[in-house]
């Protein structure tokens, strides 16, 4: 009785429901066609959450941006443009899943790189199967372009060019530098950071008197802070997160550690840390790819490096750091390269994005044979007056070098 | 001198430890509950502590006398109203339950107060004092007579106090004491509530000390969780004991052997007690 009803109202329902079906998949046939699909595998959940959060940030920046200007052009036709995420969980292989199944499944158009160098790199050999274009926003370590690859290109120039300009500055203004003491996250960027420290340390002939790690998740730096103090190193450089910047630097404070040069990689790029730290942070010097204060007249969507951190205020209500930056230029970049190739083709994507060279609001871009790029200088910068002041290059500087951190 | 220097860090990061565990040994002591959502109570509190100072200007030194009941009041009622329903099942389902209610208060957290570091920075700054070459920075000083001085506290409460009495008897034999007259959901509603509680001021005075964000929730757990098999449970002094060990143990580890093997040393210690000893320190047996 019951089942007999059932089946009556699918019969009596069953011409309606296909219509709707019918028209769904026109639609949905539709909007395919003027939608170009962006994959963007994040981290959204785990310990790396934050950091998904302010690529995600740049992504969906850029793809306001692109839509409210009518879509990107494509061959004389307007597309809108539409970014997939997936969580990956801050668990690696799931990133290399996630790439999988948003090319199989999903059919997005091109690829944005997984976070960071190690899950960027393990990611790649998807995207590479398929010949899907990739934009990697922030894998740096040249372990991820030197597998030959030709479809992924990368927007964060290689650790090396972190420390060699600021060896130089610190050489040439604070000649009293002789010892440098390096404390390190064990973890891949920070590691990877502090070993070209320490080789750009040695070749400008400093000693370099202490240089450890310390794990992840340490809540307690006293311990290696008394060791660095009793060696008294004129330049103490200390790498990790902000959270453990922070820690750090409220350790060195108590334990009244001064040094003329203080730099912490990368916790001084972000506001939170200055705003955290207060007077404490002031002199303490950095690098980083990119930094709201440059001042670059872009060819990109964005116009100038002021324009982009007008937009990125307004829409966020905070100011942009490098990776909310490299994650919104990677869609500025794919939206030239598209425009440019007047196709969706991912194999002439692809080769407009090997020849690209042009200036966006990020810096020049020409990415290197390897698909790194190879065309920016990362400025370096201090925190003066509560403020990030940029003491390289040249032609962006506002400021010069302030010695003694106390 | 740099030897005196690392043994006044030991020490006092030690009492910081201590106060992170003992509220987290007093509910798996009595309760027989892991309590994973210690760490999120610790982290609320911190959160707690900067809001009071950055809007009302109260220093955390006041705002543990807040925070104790109002976190008391959360625990009671947590323990009451959730707990309690499978508080007789096997250890694995309140492990899960606490797990879960981590889980949902942790990403409420990053929900409303984003994940973003923050930091309670003094006005003007406590400093830090020195004696001969040995520095000791003010707010770990405060931090660790606040330890202190609620791990004396307790002891009292257990020691004198009626409910501390029937807590330690409910600890010692559950059924002996329901035929004792004792009150037991109550009980346990009451301990996971001084857990709470003391969780929270916890976190009040961490947030002097260690960065706030919802992300360093599993770092206190962790340490609260080595404190206790080190220190053993069942007893008070166990915390002290723990968190002193370990913090001996990290400091001394990271200078001879370098600070990423800080860590390595004191999980060999915990495997070392776990084989061992593994009432801990100055646990009872059948406590373990």
């Amino acid at each position: 009785m019951n089942q007999s009803w059932v089946a009556r109202r699918v019969r009596r329902s069953f011409p309606l429901s296909a219509a709707v079906l019918a028209l769904g998949a026109q639609l949905s046939a539709a909007s395919a066609e003027d939608v170009i699909r962006f994959g963007a595998p994040l981290p959204i959940t785990g310990a790396l959450a934050p950091e998904a959060v302010k690529q995600q940030q740049g992504y969906d920046l850029w793809a306001e941006q692109a839509n409210k200007a009518g879509g990107v052009s494509v061959g004389g036709k307007k597309y809108k443009v539409q970014i997939v995420y997936t969580d990956y969980q801050s668990n690696t292989p799931r990133a290399v899943q996630a790439t999988e199944q948003m090319i199989s499944q999903d059919n997005v158009n091109f690829m944005f790189g997984a976070f960071g160098s190690g899950a960027a790199k393990a990611a790649s050999t998807v995207s590479e199967k398929y010949k899907v274009p990739t934009l990697a926003a922030t894998a740096s370590s040249s372990q991820v372009y030197d597998q030959g690859y030709k479809y992924l290109f990368g927007t964060f120039t290689p650790n090396d060019t972190l420390t060699t300009p600021l060896t130089k500055i610190i050489k040439t203004k604070v000649p009293d530098v002789k010892k440098v003491a390096i404390l390190a996250r064990n973890d891949l960027f920070p590691l990877a950071i502090a070993q070209e420290m320490e080789k750009s340390a040695k070749a400008e002939g400093y000693e370099v008197v202490y240089s450890e790690k310390y794990s992840i998740g340490t809540l307690d730096h006293s311990a290696a802070l008394s060791q660095i103090k009793s060696l008294a190193p004129q330049w103490i450089f200390v790498t990790g997160y902000t959270n453990d910047l922070l820690l750090v630097r409220k350790q060195m404070v108590d334990q009244q550690m001064k040094a003329p040069v203080v730099t912490m990689i990368a916790g001084p790029a972000y506001q939170e840390f200055i705003d955290a730290l207060g007077p404490a942070a002031e002199n303490v010097s950095s690098a980083a790819w990119w930094h709201p204060a440059e001042q670059y007249d872009g060819k990109d969507i964005f116009g100038t490096t002021a324009n982009f951190v007008k937009l990125f205020k307004a829409k966020y209500n905070s100011e942009p750091d490098y990776g909310q930056a490299s994650a919104a230029l990677c869609g500025a970049l794919f939206q030239i390269a598209i425009e440019k190739a007047g196709s969706l083709d991912r194999d002439k994507v692809r080769d407009e994005l090997a020849k690209l060279d042009v200036v966006t609001f990020f810096g020049p871009v020409k990415f290197g044979a390897n698909g790194q790029i190879n065309s920016l200088d990362p400025p370096v910068f201090q925190i003066q007056g509560g403020k990030p002041v940029v003491l390289f290059p040249q032609a962006i500087k506002q400021g010069d070098l302030k010695i003694g951190v106390n | 001198m740099q030897a005196a220097q690392i043994l006044i860090n030991a020490l006092v990061l030690g009492c910081l430890y201590a106060c992170i565990a003992i509220g987290f040994s007093l509910v798996w002591g009595v309760l027989n509950v892991i309590n994973l959502i210690h760490g999120s109570f610790i982290v609320l509190g911190a959160y707690l502590a900067f809001g009071l100072y950055n809007a009302l200007h109260i220093p955390p030194w006041y705002a543990v006398i807040v925070a104790a009941p109002l976190f008391f009041v959360l625990g009671y009622l947590l323990q009451r109203l959730v707990l309690n329903r499978v508080i007789t099942a096997p250890v694995l389902v309140t492990l899960t339950l606490t797990f879960g209610l981590d889980l949902i208060l942790n990403n409420a957290m990053i929900y409303f107060f984003k994940a973003d570091y923050r930091k309670l920075t003094l006005t003007p700054s406590l400093g830090s004092v020195s004696i001969f070459d040995v520095v000791v920075p003010v707010d770990r000083l405060i931090a660790t007579a606040a330890a202190l001085a609620l791990t004396g506290l307790l002891y009292l409460l257990l020691r004198r106090s009626r409910i501390g009495r029937a807590i330690v008897a409910v600890r010692l034999d559950r059924d002996a004491a329901v035929l004792m007259g004792v009150n037991v959901p109550s009980i346990y509603a009451i301990a996971f509530g001084l857990g709470a509680a003391l969780a929270g001021c916890a976190g009040v005075l961490m947030a002097l000390i260690f960065p706030i964000s919802p992300l360093t929730s599993s770092a206190y757990l962790g340490k609260a969780f080595v404190v206790c098999v080190l220190g053993g449970l069942g007893s008070v002094s166990g915390a002290l004991a723990g968190g002193l060990l370990l913090a001996l143990v990290e400091g001394v580890g990271s200078t001879f052997l370098g600070p990423s093997h800080a860590t390595t040393l004191s999980f060999v210690l915990l495997i070392i007690f776990l084989v061992l000893r593994p009432q801990g320190l100055v646990g009872r047996k059948g406590f373990e």
